[in-house]
């Protein structure tokens, strides 16, 4: 499978989980597990140009496909997007364990429809769970760069 | 988090799916997997195989049947996919107003219409609304194909008609003819959360069809309630009126967010406020 | 610049203090290159996964972990019965009846909670531990269960701890002022049968976990953990494990918010070190959140019964009376502590002045409790509110204006309560008006009239909160007279490196709090630096970043402890940066100043030393100075000013400032199914000097989730079998993104004359918002038959058990009037 552009080839158990493998096996730690029954987020990535919950995805079943981590946001150099810099702005994360997933979640909406209303943004970001800011710092920061028109 | 061993085999063709599955006594067909991985990580359930069928791009399809009187979803469309169909818009938009509130997106992005109903738990939102709707559901074995009616169709918590070595791989849904009118309501944990209750109602000039979630582990039709509206009063009098009794007829099961006195009388107020709704839509 | 005047000095708010400066943090924890525990590897590590209990209370008649240990790739097991032999029982904090618990790692002989662990299993993959744990064979016996801490003092009840006589693990009688005199004073006396506030946690997002390495040349171990009080967890792992604390290297990076719930992992961190010497490998424990719902952490739940109120005829509130009853769970972890830290807020923040209250704390078979945001205060706090809503209904006075009448007012700081503590500053009903005005309460008509328009009933919501931070530990004593804790210390260094690098490290562990930020802008401040130079090492190494005994982050402190630290730490620094110039320049030191990054004369800004060769002087360049320049190397322990509390009075000053929340809410409840809906919130601060308002805020408003969600959907349930019914996201609803109300915030700072930056401790924000929803609801119910809300927790179907029966509450209510 092709991740943040590159392309990698490993033999691995069926059983093994997506965020397990880009975890544990490609070292990509960005993406994190917050809950045993996809309910929390923090493992979010993007398949293609959908975000989904790498922990309610087999390894095997993205043979094949195109994912996106965190990891792949920002520039080598550490240029950040617009999306990450406004969530610096913003205050829109604390302990930052949700960060990622709420980045990813963003991310593929903005890539939709880069101008969200407030309302959109929250059920866009319906699946990740934040329990450190009362998640309004986020929505701000993230319909903030749809007003900028950048992402 | 972490799942038994298992196999896994992704066939290219339904005939292909069905083969595997017949062949290996507790294979499991894996649609978007977005409930059985989860049930997979509680190792509530350990397939011995896991049949993955996201290349059957036969059953992603979302179209009309030659006389075009059913929206024919194949069983691996998913409910983003229901979500953005011009076919769902036009031919029974309840559809993606419901699906739109299952879960999340990135949920909504994976699963799919027949693992939904597939799982047939009980507080999912397509049993009750596609037993509501009178959807037909296809079944396709080594020995051919069949058709079930969702009161056949649903047996129990992840039970359905679909036995072993068979494969689920269509929904029919009838298209909504002038003077319809669909709507779900009930009560969730929260925005777009479980289901506590949930009652779909559908009025139409043939009459009101109405179907409760949560209360059984499968989807109740609200039988005496619907004749009581045979009549075509669908005043907000008449509908409680109607209702009058319901909680009563209903064996609904007891846990931490509702017991069962209480779960039966939002499954009533659930029902009034389906029919009301519906009946709003169906003035046009 | 602005000058904030203190009794303890003048503050000049600098460019930095005061501003909202984007964190530091943010850079890596965006990019997905913070580092978390889970994400530190080791080769050939093994994955530890824990065999728990399926039962609430049980004895443990055999263990066989021979078919685990036959299979391929499986490292090796620990049972309870080995850890008895190789440690001993965890130090009680309690005196006995509590102090006679015995509480190891594992459990040794019979399991007492759903979900507690037996027998640690490791193995090559975390997939092959966990099978590997489903066939290690434990028998049980199962006992008799105890859930309800009511019932657990009663002749017959089910007995966790046979060594303790009894489920009993600590009661007292406080009382202060004259509490007879105030009841005969009264004009009506309220009795309240029972309130009972819920059990539940701050749930963080990332759980437990540690990757624990054992040298076998040092015999010392080092664990990557997200523990937030490694001070704490050394102290209670170096005793039990037989080791000295030197032996015990705690390390962390970033951790996944903690919110209290991971100051008591060090039951898990032993079994991790014991299996590290054992195996002679990396141990890797990662908790999943199922494992987190049933064994981490819940918060104190607690009832209390039989309250009276003494009430005057104009409002005037003169004393109580209540029986608490706590329910601590199965084990002591940091219980019983929660039995005095109430004591803080005894009165909330009102002038009650004759208290008497026994507090009574029970064992029961749940998973133990330990601090939870808002720890113990909050339970005190929401009795009182609940007594001044339930007061005011029952005796017809405005909510606004009973509070208004009883409140500390701000002429009356600092202000001794009854039981000598001392809230440092505040005004608290400017607070409540700047609150009432956010969520329009003028117009709360009008909008309870549209809402009945829709078939909704409408309430309007006040929690007021206090937010008491850095604790006295002396506390301690007033429940174990033998304890030898007292007072509180934090530390920090600061130093000017070689190249005029200001480094500066903390002893603290922070979740999330900006405390490399915040700590920044202190020092930047005070060296006359920008901010970006100022770097602040990140996490907390207990065997290189120099702590003091109660380092960590818990219990709302930083703002005072850390940040007096890093500010003693960096006036040290300025001093010492000074005199080297004034060596160098050979002028007397009073001549120069630090200004813009440099050391310069006052009068001639030509003659300036920059940080790089102040730094390079004394690490390089040292030669030919009559006498040793200063060596740019400070660190500084911060020492608030406590006395010990008196022991048979139960009286003295329990923590060093009183930040204030006023919040304030708008409900909306359906009557036909009890559905209720946050429609319109604020909520206000005052946590005196806000060194970044922005993150104050964000506090603030994090808090705020907490509560709504503890308010209506959180809540750790258990069956009269001690099944767990919450243990996941599922059936455990934390607020997502759709479910957060509108959310207004407000501010003023009214600076606390006790600290040297005129800040307080914040960020539990005391539960206000739980407070807040029960007032509104209960406003809301008045219009349906007027029910009293008795629990914190108030889930749909409660509402609805409200509304179907509203004379089942109002007939625990009852009035006296003379």
């Amino acid at each position: 499978m092709e991740i943040n552009g590159t392309s990698y080839e490993r033999d691995v158990p069926a059983s093994l989980l997506l965020v397990h493998f880009l975890r544990d096996d490609l070292d990509l730690t960005g993406t994190h597990v917050g809950c045993d029954t996809g309910s929390c987020g923090a493992c979010t990535v993007q398949l293609g140009d959908e975000a989904i919950k790498s922990c309610c995805m087999l390894a095997v079943q993205a043979d094949g496909a195109s994912i996106t981590t965190v990891e792949g946001l920002a520039s080598d150099e550490g240029e950040l997007t617009p999306l990450q810099q406004s969530f610096h702005e913003y205050h829109a994360l604390q302990c930052g364990y949700c960060t990622p997933g709420m980045l990813m979640s963003a991310t593929a909406l903005l890539e939709k429809n880069p101008r969200p209303s407030e309302h959109e943004v929250k059920v866009a970001l319906q699946g990740n769970i934040c329990r450190c800011t009362g998640y309004w710092n986020i929505i701000e920061a993230v319909v903030a760069v749809g007003e900028k028109g950048t992402r | 988090m972490l799942l038994r061993e298992v196999e896994y085999a992704r066939p290219a063709t339904v005939e292909e799916a069905i083969t595997l599955l017949s062949e290996h006594d507790g294979a499991r067909a894996l649609a978007g997997g977005q409930t059985l991985v989860n049930v997979m990580k509680a190792r509530a359930a350990s397939p011995d195989v896991l049949v993955d069928l996201a290349d059957l791009t036969e059953l992603r399809t979302i179209s009309f049947s030659a006389d075009q009187s059913a929206l024919e979803i194949g069983a691996m469309v998913t409910n983003t996919m229901v979500i953005s169909s011009s076919e769902v818009e036009v031919a029974r938009p309840i559809l993606a107003e419901v699906a739109a509130t299952i879960a999340d997106v990135q949920i909504r992005n994976r699963g799919t219409v027949g693992g939904n109903v597939c799982v047939n738990d009980p507080t999912n939102h397509y049993p009750p609304l596609l037993a509501a709707l009178g959807a037909t559901f296809t079944i396709r074995s080594t020995s051919g194909e069949r058709t079930a009616s969702a009161e056949e169709f649903f047996v129990g918590v992840y039970v359905t008609a679909v036995s072993e070595g068979e494969l689920l791989t269509k929904i029919s849904v009838p298209t909504r003819k002038p003077g319809t009118g669909d709507a779900m309501a009930g009560i969730t944990l929260g925005a777009h959360g479980t289901y506590v209750a949930s009652a779909v109602a559908t009025v139409s000039s043939e009459g009101v069809r109405v179907a409760l979630g949560c209360v059984s582990s499968v989807p109740v039709r609200a039988m005496v309630m619907e004749e009581r509206l045979a009549g075509g009063d669908l005043s907000e009098a008449a509908v409680r009126a109607a209702a009058e009794g319901l909680a009563a007829s209903l064996d609904p099961p007891s846990d931490v967010h509702a017991n069962a006195e209480y779960r039966g009388h939002l499954a009533e107020v659930s029902a009034v406020r389906a029919v009301l709704q519906a009946a709003e839509r169906a003035k046009g | 610049m602005t000058a904030i005047e203190t009794e303890a000095g003048t503050l000049q708010k600098g460019s930095a203090v005061g501003q909202s400066v984007p964190r530091k943090e943010d850079g890596r924890l965006v990019q997905g290159q913070g580092v978390f525990f889970d994400d530190v590897k080791r080769k050939d590590m093994g994955y530890l996964h824990f065999v728990r209990s399926p039962y609430a209370h049980a004895t443990i008649e055999s263990i066989d972990v021979s078919a685990a240990l036959e299979m391929p790739g499986v490292y090796g097991t620990l049972t309870g019965d080995e850890v008895a032999i190789l440690t001993d029982p965890f130090f009680q904090i309690a005196a006995p009846p509590g102090g006679h618990v015995k509480d190891y790692a594992l459990a040794v002989g019979k399991v007492r909670y759903l979900g507690e662990p037996v027998v640690a299993v490791v193995a090559e993959t975390r997939e092959l531990a966990r099978t590997a744990a489903e066939y290690v064979m434990v028998e049980y016996e199962p006992l008799d269960v105890l859930v309800d801490a009511r019932a657990a003092l009663a002749d017959g009840a089910p007995v966790l701890h046979e060594e303790c006589g009894g489920n009993l693990s600590y009661s007292g009688v406080w009382e202060w002022g004259d509490v007879d005199a105030a009841f005969a004073e009264a004009d009506h006396v309220v009795s309240i049968g029972e309130l009972h506030f819920d059990r539940f946690n701050s749930t963080p997002l990332e759980c437990g976990g540690a990757l624990v390495e054992y040298n076998r040349g040092t015999g010392q171990w080092t664990m990557y953990t997200n523990n937030q009080f490694p001070g704490f967890a050394a102290i209670m792992m170096g005793p039990a494990m037989r080791v000295g604390l030197d032996k015990l290297r705690i390390v962390t990076q970033d951790i996944g918010g903690g919110f209290g719930n991971k100051i008591t992992s060090h039951p898990q961190l032993v079994v991790c070190c014991l299996l590290a010497r054992k195996l002679k490998r990396a141990i890797q424990w990662t908790e999943w959140r199922t494992e987190f719902h049933q064994s981490m952490s819940h918060g104190n739940e607690r009832w209390f019964e039989n309250t009276e109120v003494a009430v005057k005829a104009d409002g005037t509130l003169l004393g109580f009376r209540t029986k608490a009853i706590d329910d601590a769970g199965a084990y002591l972890r940091y219980e019983p502590l929660g039995g005095v830290i109430w004591s803080q807020v005894a009165a909330g923040m009102y002038k009650w002045r004759n208290i008497w209250l026994e507090f009574t704390q029970a064992m029961t078979n749940k998973a133990p409790v330990s601090p939870n945001r808002g720890y113990s205060r909050m339970q005190q706090l929401w009795f009182t509110e609940r007594v001044i809503d339930i007061v005011a209904q029952t005796l017809d006075f405005d909510a606004v204006e009973i509070r208004r009448l009883n409140f500390v007012q701000p002429e009356d700081m600092a202000y001794e309560t009854p039981n000598g503590c001392v809230y440092d500053s505040g005004d608290y009903p400017r607070a409540m008006d700047m609150a009432l005005e956010l969520i329009g309460a003028s117009d709360i008509e009008t909008r309870r009239a549209e809402a009945a328009s829709r078939g909704k009933l409408l309430g309007l919501g006040i929690g007021s909160t206090l937010d008491s931070g850095t604790n006295n530990f002396g506390q301690s004593q007033l429940i174990n007279p033998e304890l030898q804790f007292s007072g509180n210390n934090e530390v920090a260094t600061v130093k000017l490196d070689i190249f005029g690098e200001v480094v500066v490290t903390l002893g603290t562990t922070p979740q999330g709090q900006g405390h490399e930020t915040t700590a920044a802008q202190v020092v930047a401040d005070i060296l006359h630096c920008d901010v970006d130079v100022v770097n602040v090492r990140v996490g907390h190494d207990s065997y290189w970043n120099s702590h003091a005994g109660f380092s960590g982050t818990y219990a709302s402190q930083f703002a005072v402890t850390g940040l007096s630290a890093v500010k003693g730490a960096a006036d040290m620094l300025a001093g010492q940066m000074v005199k080297l110039a004034s060596m160098v320049f050979q002028c007397p030191e009073e001549a120069i100043e630090l200004a813009d990054g440099f050391a310069r004369i006052k009068d001639n800004h030509e003659a300036a030393l920059p940080f790089m060769a102040l730094g390079a002087i004394p690490n390089a360049n040292n030669a030919g100075f009559p006498d040793d320049p200063p060596t740019m190397n400070c660190r500084y322990v911060y020492r608030p000013p406590f006395d010990v509390p008196d022991k048979e009075r139960k009286f003295g000053n329990l923590t060093l400032t009183y930040a204030t929340q006023i919040h304030a809410c708008v409900v909306e409840i359906d009557p036909e199914t009890g559905v209720t809906e946050v429609v319109d919130y604020a909520a206000v601060d005052d946590c005196g000097v806000r060194i970044n308002p922005q993150i104050v805020e964000g506090q603030v408003m994090g808090a705020t989730a907490h509560a709504i969600g503890a308010a209506l959907w959180e809540s750790f349930v258990y069956d009269e079998d001690g099944n767990l019914l919450t243990p996941n996201f599922y059936d455990y609803h934390v607020p997502h993104a759709l479910d957060m109300p509108p959310l207004k915030t407000g501010a003023f700072e009214s600076p606390s004359p006790f600290t040297p930056l005129g800040t307080k401790g914040m960020g539990e924000g005391g539960g206000g918002g739980i407070h807040c929803i029960c007032s509104g609801i209960q406003d809301a119910l008045r219009a349906a038959g007027g029910a009293i809300v008795t629990d914190s927790h108030n889930p749909y179907h409660r509402v609805w058990e409200m509304l179907s029966h509203p004379e089942r509450s109002r007939e625990t209510i009852e009035v006296t009037s003379r």
